[in-house]
């Protein structure tokens, strides 16, 4: 099973303040003992909202609005992707984790079996391609 | 640039409804597109957030809290990861992604992904080296 890990944003970090270098260490650490265990498949941390933007389908065109949203309490601040055998297994892992002050999400990711009844032949055999060709990618 | 763009959450994605095999065609098409371009790097479905949990950090004390969560419009439902020239570009290649919550209204948002040499940028340029080193040292960037 794979779970998406998602930091929200705090203030500080969509006011660009960086981390301290103890917590970074830490962080650094805890990523390590992930790697070792086979647990982590990727990470990544994003730029604040102010450099982002949304589009909204709400009518035949999408509406583009640019970033920042400072009426946003959900912001995405950046995400792992873990491969664990249980949830269970996911919690404990998120548990060990350096944060002192924050609520971190975890969220199960689809596999293409769950979309078994609507997945077309066809499409069986176009995912695969654009996975392998985008994989190929360094 | 690399960006994370990030399909939110809509009534019909937290009930568990899967994409029809129509979204599903038009999705593979797009996603096809964005494939040749070169713009594709990965693509990844949430499950409903009723499958998920969070943990809530205060000091040493960590608290669990199972799913589902009320704040719909907020949660992730699936995210594509994308290498654009410019936020412009990515924006652009959005407008032409099929509605991913056909017959409702869906929000996409499109937010820069940090390198190393950003987190770098924020210092000053004696203690620039360092702050790359600590950064590919903690996210484990090579």
């Amino acid at each position: 099973m794979r779970f998406m890990v998602i930091v929200k944003a705090g203030k500080d970090c969509e006011a660009g303040k960086l981390p301290s270098k103890e917590f970074m260490a830490a962080m650094g650490k805890y990523n390590e003992e992930l790697a070792k265990a086979g647990v982590l498949l990727a990470l990544e941390g994003l730029a604040p909202m102010s450099e982002g933007a949304r589009v909204k389908f709400a009518s035949k065109k999408p509406v583009v609005t640019d970033g920042p949203f400072p009426e946003s309490k959900e912001l995405v601040g950046g995400f792992w992707l873990w491969k664990c055998n249980s949830k269970q297994e996911a919690i404990e892992w998120l548990k060990r984790a350096p944060f002192e002050d924050a609520e971190i999400e975890l969220r199960q990711v689809h596999e293409p079996e769950d979309f078994a009844e609507n997945f077309t032949r066809a499409l069986r055999e176009q995912e695969p391609r654009a996975r392998e060709t985008a994989e190929a990618r360094p | 640039m690399r960006f994370m763009v990030i399909v939110k959450a809509s009534k019909n994605s937290e009930a568990g409804m899967m994409p029809s095999e129509k979204l599903l065609a038009e999705m593979g098409k797009f996603n096809e597109e964005l494939t040749k371009a070169g713009v594709m790097l990965a693509a990844e479905g949430l499950q409903a957030s009723s499958n998920g949990a969070r943990v809530k950090f205060s000091g040493n004390k960590r608290t669990v809290i199972d799913g589902p969560f009320a704040e719909t419009k907020e949660l992730v439902a699936g995210f594509w990861i994308w290498q654009c020239k410019s936020l412009k570009e990515a924006i652009d290649w959005v407008k032409r992604c099929p509605n991913p919550m056909p017959g409702e209204e869906a929000e996409i948002e499109i937010r820069q992904v940090f390198e190393a040499e950003d987190f770098a940028a924020k210092f000053a340029p004696e203690h620039r080296k360092e702050a790359e080193r600590i950064y590919k040292q903690s996210s484990r960037q090579q």
